[in-house]
């Protein structure tokens, strides 16, 4: 298996990097990229009182400053329930416990615009996960899930995304998957969708068992992928092929 | 859930020539794919943008189902007077959707 | 200010999707599908010569600027530019966008004026396919000019079917 000889998760890359020169334009341009409308619609939800409760603006005032970073320490462990939380799994938290409102639910518009929106306040700052502590059994998980061969296919994440990065699968360039474009605009689906719906396809691409969006296993692997991510900058909203 | 961002210089002198690029938030459904209740989801698409400017129709885009989802669309126009650009799209089914836009002509 | 185009369908051929798939099993790292361009179809100039009503378009002073390898279909940057003073007497009326091999080859017609100033659009279109686009302009003196593109459509590689 010399072909799959493992170099050290070094130099992990953002998926922009391997974007063409257009698409990589197209992302930069806010006139292009049509991931700034969940951004927009995210930043009205924010700002809109519910039927009961505060808007979420009350608390968290000034946004750009209150939650400028605030993207880049997530997925993290939510102090109170020993859970591994990622941003949208914060989002849906206040909601639910704080404004008392029914959760949005994953991949539903006013999700993604929420996420999308907290995570734009975070843009072009350095990834910053915690791996250590409380965190560190949910790392392990996800790097042990990285590295596990799964599906028909028979592939772990790690043998194309560590071993074959740069090199061609189809049409696409394969990335380190770092992540940070999430929520991001992917013109497969011509929409803006959440890192798990990503990871629902790469499972599907192997053949693989397809995780729920939110499952223990993709908030595991998300830590892990952030976690090589560390210092990458935020750059949501991402186009994506 | 329609929306659109405009993007044009807000000044320009008599007679200058103004890019004006419109991105639309819209998923252009094609239609065709089942419902799951053995029919076809209709075809739902912006069918149509006019965008006028001081008296007259300056462009008018006549989309079909070969225009992408969330479409851009970038044409120009000669700032001739101060005044409000007016953009409205058609969609299947009948709804419109309006946005302005003014150029301050020097 | 002109007729409306009239769409016709065609039986939708094997899509992208199913003639790749065979491509996707296992994973290859698969090279490009082959470009099978049939150059100057019989069905892309009587598309063409449908919307000209029957005149033949010059072959000059269109620009017809697409990436010839387009990373997924979904969205492709098309620009179209066409020689032309734009005045009164002298003015692109509309400009027309044909893929031959897509269910709905009539992409679009952006129509233009002498208020214009230039005759240059640009905007984001749907390939179903490897095909030839085709951009026709209809000028204010009757006459047409238009250009064409081979274009390879590829795939990205982890279809969710989304």
């Amino acid at each position: 298996m010399a072909l799959l000889a493992l170099p050290a998760a070094a130099q992990v890359k953002s998926g922009s990097e391997f974007l063409s020169p257009g698409m990589a334009r197209q992302q930069a341009d806010e006139t292009r990229n049509p991931g700034f409308f969940w951004v927009e619609q995210g930043e009205g939800l924010f700002s809109a009182r519910p039927p009961q409760g505060q808007a979420c603006i009350v608390c968290h005032a000034e946004p750009r400053q209150s939650l400028r970073g605030a993207a880049t320490r997530y997925p993290q462990v939510d102090a109170a329930s020993g859970k591994l939380l990622n941003l949208e799994g914060r989002i849906e938290q206040c909601r639910v416990e704080r404004q008392t409102q029914p959760a949005f639910g994953h991949e539903s518009a006013e999700l993604l615009a929420m996420t999308a929106y907290i995570a734009s306040l975070s843009r072009g700052l350095p990834m910053d996960v915690a791996t250590d502590g409380a965190a560190k059994p949910f790392y392990e998980a996800g790097k042990a899930f990285f590295e596990r061969r799964q599906g028909q296919l028979n592939l772990s994440c790690q043998q194309c995304h560590d071993g074959l990065v740069g090199q061609k699968l189809r049409g696409d360039t394969i990335s380190h998957g770092a992540g940070t474009g999430y929520p991001a605009y992917r013109l497969e689906w011509n929409s803006v969708g959440s890192l798990h719906r990503r990871l629902r396809a790469c499972s599907l691409g192997v053949r693989a068992t397809q995780f729920d969006f939110g499952s223990p296993e993709y908030l595991a692997l998300e830590l892990y992928l952030a976690g090589r991510a560390k210092d990458l900058p935020v750059e949501t909203p991402a186009i994506r092929r | 859930m329609f929306n659109a961002r405009i993007t044009m210089p807000a000044e320009a002198k008599a007679g200058e020539i103004v890019e004006i690029r419109v991105l639309t938030r819209h998923p252009m459904d094609r239609g065709g794919q089942s419902d799951g209740k053995g029919g076809t989801v209709p075809r739902k698409i912006l069918n149509r943008l006019t965008a006028t400017y001081a008296g007259d129709q300056i462009f008018r885009f006549d989309m079909h189902t070969g225009v992408a989802s969330n479409p851009f669309v970038s044409f120009t126009t000669r700032a001739v007077a101060t005044g409000d650009i007016v953009f409205e799209w058609r969609e299947d089914g009948g709804a419109t959707y309006t946005r302005t836009s003014r150029l301050t002509v020097t | 200010m002109s007729s409306s185009i009239s769409l016709r369908s065609r039986a939708i051929e094997p899509n992208r999707r199913a003639v790749l798939a065979g491509a996707a099993a296992g994973l290859a790292l698969a090279g490009l599908p082959a470009p099978a361009f049939a150059a100057g179809t019989p069905e892309l100039s009587e598309f063409v010569a449908r919307i000209t009503e029957g005149a033949v378009p010059l072959r000059e002073g269109v620009t017809l600027a697409i990436p010839p390898l387009v990373e997924n279909g979904n969205s492709v940057d098309v620009r179209v530019a066409v020689e032309s003073p734009m005045t009164e007497q002298n003015h692109v009326r509309w400009i027309h966008l044909i893929a031959d091999k897509n269910p709905f080859p009539d992409m679009a017609r952006l129509h233009l004026g002498p208020r214009a100033g230039r005759a240059e659009i640009s905007t984001t279109l749907r390939l179903a396919q490897s095909q030839r686009v085709t951009a026709v302009a209809a000028l204010s003196d009757g006459r047409f000019a238009m250009a064409e593109a081979d274009v390879v459509v590829t795939l990205s590689a982890c279809i969710d079917g989304g």
